[in-house]
């Protein structure tokens, strides 16, 4: 009995996560370009905002640009999470579906047309890429589907169809277009995180959050339907309800995490497996605690990417896949005989 | 299932929550700063701008630069608050300005949205377009008028027009010399009609080798240089040092292209980059260095 | 007795004019151990994914327990019908005892984890299997005969009346074969389960089932008792080669003859009838 998942050590798991991940946090908002004190931060918090750099810094920039990194972080180890079990292959992330080059296809759309609204502050790249890369993933389900009923080869095939058909698009039109668009377009795809305002972190974080409660609730059928959807509904899951919820879920998250921040790859997949390596494919644990891991990893990226290199940055994406290669690669061998198919 | 009920429940509450904690709150945009009128702690986020400001003599006021804000050289003992592609903000409120300058050109939106930023969280910011020669007239008297010091601006204005007169009243003796302005060897990209560039050949007594095209800095083709016939080629410095160096590799490169004139005749420069590529107040400088090499007679007192 | 599976004139194509099964009738008397035997391309296995839901017909009906198989949903007819498939190796490692637990999943709790009542069900499920020595292992590190125990425990874990079993026994040694038989034979003896198997094996067949189907390519079918079903005659015929058969005492058994089998009738020498 000491296998299975109990509801005791699934919350204590979580606390835990939960508790370095609020470490990781207020380590990093200590660390930048400034020196930052927490006493100056909070002595005069009733001042006019503007006398107290300190307070500024620490609230106003790196705390939102923190929170930021820990939603995005999460969902995008969520997001892996679910494509790898929908979609059986542990090769898969977040984006295996079209959803990068949809939506770097509509953020350079979005650059050439020369947009200048913004939408509750956010630029009319961000929008688009959403719209781009929701899109996409449709667009990609319903290719899928044309070619059979859930067919997971279908699907991915689809995407990597799609996936080169709006690459060569991007290279079409960055080559007609002009240069300061593409370096646009480009530096925004590379992945980068700035502080958001209140509304729409609040909004980031209730959809995120949302998200990853919602895919808990079905993480049980999750755990069948790594089986097969055959196998699954033998047993009494409702096979088509599910695979269409959490595909929904995690392409609408990955949507809003590629909107915030750009393409920030890797996560999605090396959460999931070191988590998966660690504590068992159980995804009732799975996903939570891949969840809080991506939170943690991207915090601690994105603190590199704006230090490493002061007072210059380096685009997320590219600490991620600079650190989470060895990172991933040491938890491998460590661990490679609970992975299957490496046997 | 109840579980999922209570679920939509509380997530529409959280929104809705959302939605009214933020509402009351005004966060300043841009357009109800009122310009300020006098500024003693002044950011630049780019190079032009720092010049700008130097000529302007508030160097004093300056509290921050970016890292390529090179000129003049008491630019660089200036703290450094980021590159122009790549700002700090941190360290922009660490300076803490009560005026950030920006620039926007066409295409290029990031600084506009540095400076919401910057205004969301309550520091003054000036976004200046700077893609044409009047553009840099009118930046360098809203700059004077945002600082107090209008008059600064004047002189400073007056001056690069009196001297950009004298010269164009001795360029604009004969034709008008074709030019090929190469940015980038390798692929081949020139300067097209778009581009300040053009304004600074056209003032020189010059006329653009390429006719007009899509792009500002198009790549083009060995067909495209042949067909123009350009009388002088010049070549932008790529590294500051090598220009000796740069200069005989160009004239190798160009030898190709024997039935140019501006190859037959050995016209081919190779000039540094600072005051042809910065639209600033160096202005006068580039225009003279381009008409140099278009008609060299003309310099010979 | 009753019949908990009732199937009426069925009709299956994968292409429209390529028809598998065609009226296909016969009963399932509950608590029986049905073998349904016939040559590759027959039907079997898309008569096993018919019935357990996986695939819908294109006519006649399909009832389980008087009512038709298209207005169950997902989660009532796991409760009527478990199903042991020819799997893949699983991508992931799932424990034994969490693989086997999935089958409870229609029952977990609101916050998504089995009860007591579910654990208990499901080491019943894995003693009967003689899987519990193992329980803690990842699936993936297991032979594919303890594997097969392993689904197998996993669909008596689901309670259900009816279990379906698409060739067991393939790819096991011969004691292994002969251990899943035995196992289904006393799940259909203590727990009254009507078991219905796919297999190639005739003889497992005839030792072990009550009834059996006999499906011919080209839609034949023939049902009924075993002995009445899987007799010499029929046999020569639906698998077009010829069988060399055998009694011990009343049991039939039956060998399949090539032209150079040692014991072929062409050959002068006739083995002795034991």
């Amino acid at each position: 009995m000491s296998q299975l998942l109990t509801p005791g050590k699934l919350i204590i798991r979580i606390t835990l996560a939960l508790g370095v991940l609020l470490v990781v946090m207020l380590a990093c908002s200590m660390v930048g370009s400034e020196k930052v004190s927490l006493n100056a931060v909070f002595s005069r918090l009733g001042d006019e905002t503007t006398t107290n750099p300190d307070y500024e810094i620490f609230v106003r920039v790196r705390l939102p640009r923190i929170i930021l990194a820990c939603l995005v972080g999460a969902a995008l180890a969520c997001s892996g999470v679910v494509f790898q079990a929908l979609l059986r292959n542990p090769l898969a992330d977040p984006y295996i579906l079209g959803i990068s080059s949809g939506a770097g296809l509509g953020a350079m759309i979005a650059v050439i047309s020369g947009l200048n609204w913004t939408l509750w502050g956010r630029s009319p790249i961000a929008v688009f890429a959403f719209i781009g890369a929701l899109g996409t993933v449709w667009l990609v389900w319903l290719i899928g589907r044309l070619t059979g009923k859930y067919y997971v080869t279908g699907l991915l095939l689809a995407g990597v169809v799609v996936n080169a058909f709006f690459s060569a698009l991007i290279m079409f039109l960055t080559s007609i277009t002009k240069a300061e668009h593409v370096q646009s377009t480009i530096f925004w795809l590379m992945g980068n995180m700035t502080e958001e305002d209140f509304l729409v972190l609040w909004i980031g974080t209730g959809c995120v959050v949302g998200g990853m409660i919602a895919l808990f609730f079905i993480s049980p059928q999750l755990n069948a339907l790594s089986f097969g959807p055959e196998v699954a509904r033998s047993m009494g899951v409702n096979t088509g309800k599910v695979r269409i919820l959490a595909f929904a879920i995690a392409a609408g998250i990955t949507a809003i995490a590629v909107s915030l921040s750009g393409l920030v790859g890797f996560v999605g997949l090396v959460v999931p497996h070191g988590v998966r390596l660690v504590l068992g494919p159980d995804h009732r644990q799975l996903l939570p605690i891949s969840g809080i891991m991506g939170a943690i990893f991207l915090v601690a990226a994105d603190t590199l990417a704006r230090t490493i290199i002061t007072p210059a940055q380096l685009p997320v994406g590219v600490v991620t896949s600079i650190v989470g290669g060895p990172f991933f690669l040491v938890l491998l061998v460590k661990y490679s005989r609970k992975v299957s198919w490496l046997q | 299932m109840n579980k999922w009920h209570w679920f939509l429940l509380a997530l529409s509450c959280w929104m809705a929550a959302g939605f009214t904690i933020s509402g009351p709150r005004r966060d300043r945009s841009c357009d109800d700063t009122p310009l300020p009128h006098k500024a003693n702690r002044i950011v630049s986020m780019a190079p032009n701008l720092t010049e700008i400001l130097f000529a302007l003599c508030l160097d004093e006021e300056i509290v921050g630069v970016t890292l390529f804000s090179d000129y003049p050289p008491a630019a660089t003992n200036k703290t450094k608050v980021g590159t122009f592609w790549q700002p700090n903000i941190e360290a922009i409120i660490a300076a803490r300005p009560d005026l950030t300058l920006t620039v926007t050109t066409t295409g290029f939106d990031q600084q506009k949205y540095l400076a919401m930023r910057l205004n969301r969280i309550g520091y003054d910011s000036l976004t200046l377009h700077l893609e044409t020669v009047s553009d840099l007239f009118e930046a360098i008297e809203n700059i004077g008028q945002a600082t107090g010091h209008q008059s600064e601006a004047h002189r400073l204005t007056n001056d690069i027009r009196t001297k950009l007169d004298r010269l164009s009243a001795l360029v604009d003796t004969g034709d008008k010399v074709k030019i090929l302005y190469v940015v980038q060897r390798q692929p081949l990209r020139v300067a097209g009609r778009g581009t300040f560039v053009n304004e600074m050949i056209e003032l020189a007594g010059g006329e653009n080798a390429i006719g007009p095209t899509v792009h500002r800095y198009p790549p083009i083709g060995a067909e495209q240089v042949i067909g123009s016939g350009a009388e002088v080629i010049i070549e932008l410095a790529m590294m500051q040092k090598n220009i000796a160096e740069q200069k005989q590799t160009a004239m190798e490169y160009w030898s190709r292209f024997s039935s140019l004139p501006a190859v037959q005749n050995g016209q081919i420069y190779v000039i540094k980059g600072d005051t042809v590529s910065r639209l600033g107040p160096r202005l006068y400088e580039g225009i003279e260095t381009i008409a140099r090499c278009l008609k060299p007679h003309l310099f010979e007192n | 007795m009753s019949s908990i599976i009732k199937i009426d004139n069925l009709s299956f194509g994968y292409t429209s004019n390529d028809m598998v099964l065609e009226g296909v009738s016969f009963n399932v008397e509950t608590g029986i151990f049905l073998a349904i035997a016939g040559p590759n391309g027959a039907g079997k296995s898309t008569l096993l994914n018919l019935i357990s839901g996986t695939l819908k017909s294109q006519s006649g009906t399909i009832r389980i327990d008087d009512t038709s198989i298209g207005s169950y949903s997902p989660r009532k007819l796991a409760e009527k019908v478990a199903v042991v498939r020819q799997e893949h190796a699983p991508i992931f490692g799932f424990s034994v005892i969490e693989t086997v637990m999935m089958a409870r999943i229609p029952y977990y709790g609101s916050a998504g984890f089995e009860r007591q009542v579910d654990r208990d069900i499901v080491n019943e499920a894995l003693e009967l299997t003689d899987t519990t020595h193992f329980a803690s292992r990842p699936i993936t590190s297991l032979s594919s005969g303890e594997r097969q125990r392993v689904f197998i425990a996993r669909a008596l874990a689901q309670n259900s009346p009816v279990l379906l079993l698409d060739e067991p026994t393939n790819f096991l040694d011969p004691k292994h074969q002969v251990n899943i038989f035995d196992l289904l034979k006393a799940a259909q003896r203590e727990k009254g389960k009507t078991i219905v198997a796919v297999t190639h094996d005739i003889n497992l067949a005839a030792q072990y089932c009550d009834q059996a189907l006999l499906l011919g390519t080209g839609g034949s079918f023939k049902s009924g008792g075993v002995q009445k079903v899987l007799s010499t005659e029929q046999i020569k015929n639906t698998f077009q080669v010829d069988f060399f058969a055998g009694a011990i005492g009343t049991e039939q058994f039956f060998i399949p003859l090539g032209k150079f089998a040692k014991y072929s009738t062409q050959s002068k020498d006739s083995p002795e009838k034991m």
